[in-house]
């Protein structure tokens, strides 16, 4: 070699010192040993020759042998490091090399006898001179070897061929070598005699390894980027500049600043220091802009993306921002993130890259992609997870799901390592391949995503459960309040409405049909108010059957527009059930209006003046919206019907052939029974009028009257008509008619109203009654009524089982049952009635 | 991405993975895969015309309540659906029909539909029976793009012509002879022309049913022997004439006819059908390599596999819902057709009981809880040779009501009846069973008992009525007649029993001969009571005496 090429043994070293220190400092395996140990050999191998040449101490011999080591032992870890790359099983013969390499070598630092040291040669000029002997028995040695090169080569050929994916990674490895081989044996022919190619081949060869382990992903570019690196590569810089530069330096120094030449060497020092530090600093800055420009700026935006999350606890402005920051930054086409829902049985598209992006998709938690990012808690690329065989699990349609969808990768949302969602992302844009570092991206935005969901789930549970009603998702009455008293300071200046809507008869409707059905009939008005307002105002339950609406900005006519359109539609509720045995009684609502400033001033007004409204629209028929207005209230069904009694008439007049025709029914079976029904009704109308009940009222009792016994029309006629006494069993028979009363009038919606009255009219002041063995002022007013009429007539008949009783007999009867089985009102009430003669008594013909 | 793609960008342990990923299952993931699939699968049924035909407008939400309302069913139950052809009445659309022979004599043909969804799983397993078949061990196998296979099976419409389509959708497999070519020759053309293809390009993979596979072997070996004239030589690749000049001389030395394996060196080999096992020994002492077996049909399509250990096969998590019939069972429904026998899910079967195979295809299939016929044993839970912790089976035979004879035949009563009322033989009472000659291979023994009155005006020795039956069978079934001509095998045996053997067994026994494959205690008796014929005559004073 002539000392012209000794540069390019230095960069070789340099290069091979470099790559070693940045892979000692990166995350080894097998292969990255392996190519440490390959890296090794060859400083040792161009180190050796180049300090040989350089006659450094020890000596000649000892560089020699240290060249020959490297030289010897780098096809030996080049066969290693390639049949473990290739997965190729190759047994004894790994070991076999090695020890034929250590023997060769130990042989010959021994005895000097196969390849022996160059013998060092003055020229007269000065130059030096490195004469080889070589003999035969180099073939020892090289064919140690040549021999394990040959064997690698054939077993590459060998996986190769059974192998196409192997073939390729392979590929470099073989090429690499193949080139620095070649480099070997070119030094020998004319052209390149004296140029160092084995050396710039075996550069070549390492290059060829780096991207072969690239390939493979064993390490990320960006470790080439370290700050070692950097240091590395400025302080062998500065070496090399200053190990030139540092004479002519000092020459310079005192030369041209006489004065300073005794600090020369503090001077030449400090330029040196400088010099690395602005060195390193473009090192540094070159590689950055290299490497990592990418990884910084995604930094940055993971950063912000941080701060950004942090600070809201909205789950819909946390979703706005990951999907951004995911699509800004990787370049996807969309992104969709699935949440779990309540029962944790969905993981429904809650949020996309675009309001117009269809979300109605949703995945099973039993699907396979949920199931596998719950195992694994990283993202999950679609074409691996394609070649899974939990893929083989997936329904048709789930796959055709994802591909419509264009998935190509899932990063799982956890919450203590529960799955509360993911994200999906579709392609790049242009076609592009997700990278690592996108990969490592998605995983970061997905575990800050994860902690930032967690926040705002919890937040969302606390604020759902202190503001909204569990039954009908309605906001509750504290929470109401609050916002009122908000919405109030807020449109003080403009205008805001308050409905009061109330259920209709609802208590009744629970005892008809039973509370299952009541917090049925909640939820389904609750659904209607909360369509009707939609996001123009606030729905609230404010107690058991009654509801609020708030409408900031509404005056009186739009909100009396709305109350109406909302009192319709509650109406059809029960028009439109499917499935049901019978109809059922049709849910009504009445509400009462007030609006500030038109009749009110400040909140407390408006809930009072509201609530008056709609206590106004309860006592005046029902069913009708009532408007408060500067102190009066002010009915707005106006048109529809005249007043409450009017509508309740409406009523009244569709059912009465019913009625007729029930007890028409109940006269062909039982004779007594019509006519009892029909004297009940005389006595218990009059008692109601005395009583000062309203015409609505006693018309209800009149009914109820008439309908109270129908029910017997279930008891078979031997015990309906048994003289004598009931036995007890047939006691219990005739009993049940009272529930067949019920259970014949529930099936008609519109009678419904003289139910209370039907199933009290058995029960007895002091709660030993029946059905309900309910007692006082807990049985219907109308029912204690019907009690007293009911009794009464019973006593004074003629029937089967006994005689007629006389009218002084019976009055002293109930005078005695007051307080016991009749109402002590009502009891004495009836008693004067009678004796005063406004009740006629009626007797047998 | 095509599997040829694959094979040049993935690592063979990701290939692996992918197809065969399946035998590394715990028994609760295959359960996990075979239940998420019957869900999906019930709930496609359960919305079709021909669903809604089995369920009469119930409801069915579980696999349990699946089981429980739907009886098992045969072919008879869809066939006014599926012989016409009927797609819009199926769970999802049939891409192609598949045909087979539903009842030898009787029922010319039944046909299978096979969904998009159906074929992509069973492309899915072809490949992963390909890659089993060359497979030495665990993630290490040997296919590529051009390799060459020597196809013994038949074409298009038959379940087997699918199988180099499914394959060549996903890597370029050059068959011998091509298939388009092959569809035109008759079978013994194909050998010949494939063989001589093979002669040039080697062979590396050979499918067929183990009996024709047996028969192709021969062909080789004999053509081989025969193919050294010039014009056979010209068609000669250099090393194959190397190969067959040493192959030669070694059979010289050694005193041998030449074999397969003296010329060809198959990366894999596979068989399928019946019988196989009557082959195996043979196949593998004529190809130096033991036959992996795998288990298709045309109702289930390809459905397992065995792996390189060769030791049992592993059913396909994602082709088939399987149900498992016990004997016990089986043979209870079989003497009383009315009779439901229960049936076992692959994670209840216990190992060494003998199983009837029931299915239910999956993505879109038209059959559910479908007797198969087929019998399988199962051999083991896990095996520690190929590391699998999920049930392994050998497919024993036919169920005992049908004989098949060398993957050819499905001889039942009936068409065993038919035969005997066509030829006109006064044939009294039969019982026939499938047995096994000296060299293993099976055949169809009849045993009869002619009718008294025809011994004095008709020539019925054993001969002639072999012979005269044997015309009959080939008559009226398609299938016995490819095996004589195909094989060139006649699988008929007579014994003709004593008159009156079968109504003294009747009347000693009490009981009536199942008329096919009756237990060998069965037979037994039959045997022993023919000998106390001869008593009975006397006592009653007939015969010689």
């Amino acid at each position: 070699m002539t000392t012209g090429y000794a540069f390019i043994s230095i960069i070789a070293l340099v290069c091979y010192v470099f790559l070693f220190l940045t892979f000692f400092a990166a995350k080894k395996n097998k292969h990255i040993n392996q190519f440490m140990l390959i890296l090794t050999t060859m400083i040792l191998w161009t180190g050796g020759s180049f300090f040989m040449r350089a006659q450094f101490w020890p000596g000649v011999k000892f560089w020699y042998d240290v060249s020959v080591l490297g030289l010897t032992l780098c096809p030996y870890v080049s066969f290693l490091f390639a049949v473990d790359f290739g997965g190729i099983r190759v047994g004894i013969s790994r070991r076999v090399w090695l020890i034929l390499a250590v023997i060769a070598n130990a042989f010959n630092i021994l005895t000097n006898s196969l390849l022996a040291a160059p013998e060092v040669v003055t020229m007269a000029d000065g130059s030096v001179s490195f004469i080889y002997e070589t003999t035969w028995k180099v073939i020892f040695l090289y064919g140690v070897t040549f021999g394990a090169s040959v064997h690698m080569f054939w077993l590459i050929w060998k996986a190769g061929k059974k192998d196409e994916m192997l073939k390729r990674q392979l590929a470099p490895i073989v090429v690499g070598l193949l080139i620095m081989y070649a480099g070997n044996v070119l030094i020998f022919l004319p052209p390149f005699i004296g140029v160092p190619v084995d050396i710039m081949m075996g550069i070549v060869n390492v290059l060829c390894l780096v991207y072969a382990l690239y390939a493979r992903r064993m390490f990320r570019l960006t470790l080439l980027a370290s700050k070692g690196s950097c240091y590395v590569i400025a302080g062998i810089c500065s070496l090399l500049i200053f190990s030139n530069a540092i004479f002519p330096l000092r020459k310079f120094i005192n030369k041209t600043f006489s004065v300073a030449g005794e600090y020369d060497i503090l001077i030449v020092s400090v330029v040196f220091m400088i010099a690395t530090i602005v060195i390193y600093t473009a090192m540094k800055h070159l590689i950055d802009k290299i490497f990592i420009r990418d990884e910084l700026a995604r930094s940055e935006t993971l950063k912000e993306f941080s701060a950004a999350v942090s600070k809201s606890l909205k789950i819909n402005e946390i979703l706005d921002v990951m999907v951004q920051v995911i699509q800004t930054t990787i370049g996807v086409k969309k992104v969709y993130v699935c949440l779990v829902n309540n029962d944790g049985d969905q993981y429904q598209v809650s949020y996309s890259t675009s309001p117009l992006d269809k979300r109605s998709y949703s995945l099973t938690a039993d699907n396979p992609v949920v199931l596998w990012l719950k195992q694994n808690h990283t993202y999950l690329l679609m074409k691996d997870f394609r070649r899974t065989v939990a893929y083989k699990s997936m329904w048709e349609t789930e796959k055709r799901m994802l591909q419509l969808l264009e998935i190509e990768c899932i990063v799982p949302l956890e919450d203590d390592n529960q799955l509360v969602g993911f994200v999906m992302v579709t392609e790049k844009e242009r076609k592009a391949i997700l990278n690592m570092d996108d990969l490592a991206f998605l995983d970061s935005v997905g575990s800050i995503g994860s902690i930032a969901v967690k926040n705002s789930h919890l937040y969302e549970k606390v604020y759902m459960e202190a503001r909204i009603d569990e039954l009908t998702g309605l906001l509750n009455r504290k929470y109401f309040y609050e916002t009122l008293e908000a919405e109030v300071e807020k449109n003080r200046h403009l205008s805001l409405s308050l409905l009061m809507v109330s259920i209709d008869d609802f208590k009744l409707y629970n005892q008809l049909y039973g509370t299952e059905e009541g917090d049925k009939a909640l939820r389904n008005v609750a659904m209607v108010l909360q369509a009707s307002v939609g996001e123009n105002g606030y729905v609230a339950r404010y107690n058991g059957k009654e509801f609020a609406i708030i409408l900031p900005q509404f005056d009186i006519l739009a909100a009396k527009n709305m109350a109406n359109n909302i009192r319709m539609q509650i109406m059809e509720i029960n028009k439109q059930q499917r499935g049901q045995m019978y109809r059922q009684k049709a849910l009504t609502a009445s509400v009462g209006i007030c609006s500030i400033p038109y009749a009110a001033s400040n909140m407390k007004q408006l809930l009072d003046n509201a609530d008056m409204a709609l206590y106004q629209a309860k006592h005046t028929g029902k069913n009708k919206v009532m408007i408060y207005s500067i102190g009066e209230v002010e009915d707005s069904r106006a048109a529809q019907m005249d007043n409450g009694t009017g509508y309740r008439e409406g009523i009244y007049s569709e059912y009465a052939s019913t009625i007729y025709a029930l007890t028409a029914a109940i006269d062909t079976k039982d004779h007594y029974t019509f006519r009892h029904s029909k004297n009940v009704a005389e006595y218990a109308t009059k008692l109601a009028k005395a009583y000062g009940l309203n015409k609505e009222s006693v018309s209800i009792i009149e009914e109820a009257a008439l309908l109270h016994d129908i029910g017997k029309i279930g008891i078979p006629e031997n015990i309906l008509n048994k003289p004598g006494r009931l036995e007890a069993e047939e006691y219990e028979v005739m009993k049940e008619h009272v529930e067949n009363s019920i259970g014949i009038i529930r099936h008609l919606p519109s009678l419904d109203y003289v139910i209370p009255a039907v199933i009290g009219h058995h029960e007895r002041w002091d709660g030993k009654g029946y059905p309900r063995r309910i007692a006082g002022e807990d049985i219907p007013l109308s029912a204690r009524i019907l009690c007293i009429a009911d009794s009464f007539d019973a006593m004074v008949s003629k029937r089967s089982y006994k005689d007629a009783y006389d009218t002084d007999r019976a009055l002293n009867i109930v005078r005695s049952e007051a307080g016991r089985q009749f109402d002590p009102q009502l009891a004495e009430l009836f008693v004067k009635l009678v004796e005063n003669g406004t009740i006629t008594v009626l007797k047998d013909e | 991405m095509r599997f040829e793609e694959k094979l040049k960008t993935l690592s063979q342990e990701e290939i692996w993975q992918e197809y065969c990923g399946f035998l590394d299952l715990s028994i609760e993931e295959y359960m996990q895969i075979q239940n998420r699939l019957m869900e999906e699968q019930i709930a496609l049924w359960s919305n079709c015309a021909l669903g809604q035909r089995f369920l009469k407008g119930k409801q069915i939400s579980s696999i349990d309540e699946f089981r429980k309302e739907i009886p098992l069913t045969t072919y008879g139950d869809y066939a006014d659906v599926l012989l016409q052809k009927q797609g819009s009445m199926l769970p999802d659309d049939p891409i192609i029909w598949i045909q087979t022979t539903w009842e030898g004599g009787r029922h010319p043909v039944k046909v299978a539909p096979y969904t998009k969804s159906m074929l992509d799983t069973y492309r899915n397993n072809v490949l992963a029976c390909m890659i089993l078949t060359t497979a030495h061990e665990k993630k290490k196998f040997d296919l590529k793009a051009k390799d060459t296979f020597l196809y013994a099976l038949a074409p298009l419409p038959y379940a087997t012509g699918l199988f180099p389509l499914a394959l060549n959708d996903e890597i370029e497999i050059d068959f011998l002879p091509p298939v388009k070519e092959a569809v035109q020759m008759s079978f013994s053309e194909r050998n010949v022309k494939g063989f001589k293809m093979g002669m040039k390009r080697g062979i590396d993979f050979f499918f067929g049913l183990g009996s024709v596979a047996y028969f192709v072997s021969l062909s080789v070996a004999a053509m081989g022997s025969g193919g050294s004239g010039k014009s056979s030589l010209k068609s000669i690749s250099p090393a194959m004439l190397a190969r067959l000049i040493k192959a030669k001389h070694t059979c010289k030395k050694e005193g041998r006819e030449l074999m397969p394996k003296d010329l060809f060196k198959p990366k894999g080999f596979v068989v399928a059908g019946t019988d196989n096992n009557s082959y195996k020994d043979d196949l593998e002492r004529l190809w130096g390599i033991r036959p992996m077996e795998l288990f298709a049909g045309t109702e289930p399509s390809c459905i397992g596999t065995e792996t390189w250990t060769k030791d049992g096969m592993y059913f396909f998590p994602d082709t088939c819902f399987y149900e498992f019939i016990p004997e016990k069972e089986m043979e209870l429904s079989l003497d009383d057709p009315s009779y439901q026998p229960k049936t076992y899910l692959m994670n209840e079967v216990i190992p060494g009981e003998k199983y009837e195979l029931v299915i239910s295809v999956l993505k879109g299939g038209a059959f559910v809880r479908y007797r198969v016929g087929d019998v399988y044993r199962c051999v083991g839970l896990e095996n520690a040779e190929d590391e699998t912790r999920i049930p392994r089976f050998h497919y024993i035979d036919r169920i005992p009501t049908v004989i098949d004879i060398a993957g050819f035949t499905r001889i039942t009563e009936n068409s065993i009846q038919n035969v005997i009322e066509l030829s006109r033989l006064e044939i009294e009472d039969w019982v026939a069973i499938k047995e096994y000659n000296e060299e293993k291979r099976p055949l169809l023994h009849l045993y009869v008992e002619m009718s008294p009155k025809s011994l004095v005006s008709q020539a019925v020795s054993k001969e002639i009525l072999r012979e005269h039956l044997s015309v009959y069978f080939k008559y009226v079934d398609q299938d016995y007649k490819d095996l004589k001509r195909i094989l060139g095998v006649d699988p008929l045996k007579i014994t003709i029993l004593k008159c009156g053997t079968f109504a003294e067994y009747h009347r000693k026994s009490g009981k009536k001969l199942r008329k096919i494959n009756p237990s060998k205690y069965e037979v037994m008796e039959l045997l022993q009571t023919e000998e106390s014929v001869d008593l009975w005559y006397q006592f009653r004073g007939g015969g010689r005496l």
